[in-house]
């Protein structure tokens, strides 16, 4: 009898863990926003006067109209990139979503490449 | 735009050659009061002023040491003026009486690039940098050289892709 109830509860634990994996399924589901907008930030003056490149990751979440929120830096190999990037985010746009979709819960990032080619001397 | 930045260039390089107490260039003191004031000038940015009275205070010059602060910031001044002839002028002088001067040297090396004499520029910059290697100026010399020698145009990209996170830096649900 207390084997029964011990193996009943089993049961609810792994229908419950199976609920929750459900839960991030669907999420991931309308996590493939369609950018409607792309805004590319500004090289920072200072850097490129200074020469110098990076890289910095920003994740974000969209909501239903395609905005981008709760935008923050998740990686970024030089602070003076940090700010321009975050901008570019936040000006950017993805398509709305219908009605009945759900915004996803997992947030979205994008990674931004500031590098400095070389161009045709000037003297 | 790059004359106004060019200026500020020179009213910092005067600066210095007018304001480093540790090397016999420094005009600031009572002893020369038309230097310091012509050092003051061009401090300010008063290139036409700052030249005139270093010229004035050069006269009157009691020694080396007064007449070595005053070739080097008529340099700065000339090149302010944008008189690259009269600024070489002094600063050849300058460096001649005293081949540590790296302000003079600095100087020069200005004027070496904007006669697109690059090759005598970066020999100035070696040389200014062999004597004071910490120099920020030096910096700013080095860049208007790496400008011309070798400009650079800014390219961004994008990447939407999660491939660039870390393991265990995935994109996570934050709805918890």
């Amino acid at each position: 009898m207390k084997r029964r109830a011990v193996s009943c509860g089993l049961l609810l634990l792994a229908c419950a863990a199976f609920a929750t994996e459900d839960a991030v399924t669907f999420v991931d589901r309308n996590l493939k926003r369609t950018p409607v907008n792309t805004v590319f930030p500004e090289y920072p003056r200072k850097a490129w006067r200074d020469r110098v490149e990076g890289d910095v990751v920003v994740c974000f979440h969209i909501d239903q109209s395609g905005k981008p929120v709760g935008v923050r830096v998740r990686q970024s190999s030089h602070r003076v990139f940090e700010r321009p990037a975050v901008r570019a985010v936040r000006r950017s746009r993805y398509l709305p979503l219908a009605a009945d979709e759900q915004p996803s819960a997992v947030k979205s990032c994008r990674t931004f490449r500031f590098r400095l080619e070389p161009a045709e001397p000037t003297g | 735009m790059r004359g106004r930045r060019f200026a500020a260039l020179c009213t910092l390089l005067a600066m210095s050659a007018a304001t480093a107490s540790e090397t016999p260039r420094t005009v600031i003191g009572p002893t020369n009061v038309d230097l310091a004031d012509g050092a003051a000038a061009l401090l300010a940015g008063d290139a036409e002023e700052g030249v005139r009275l270093t010229l004035r205070g050069l006269k009157r010059a009691a020694g080396d040491r007064d007449r070595h602060a005053a070739w080097s910031n008529l340099c700065a001044g000339y090149l302010m003026l944008g008189r690259p002839d009269d600024a070489l002028s002094y600063c050849n002088r300058a460096i001649d009486a005293n081949t540590g001067n790296w302000r003079a040297y600095s100087n020069r090396a200005i004027l070496h690039i904007q006669a697109a004499r690059y090759e005598e520029a970066e020999a100035d910059i070696r040389r200014a940098e062999a004597t004071n290697p910490r120099a920020r100026k030096l910096g700013e010399v080095k860049r208007m050289l790496l400008d011309k020698t070798n400009p650079v145009v800014p390219s961004i990209s994008v990447d939407d892709g999660r491939g660039d996170l870390p393991a265990g830096d995935e994109p996570v649900d934050d709805s918890s």
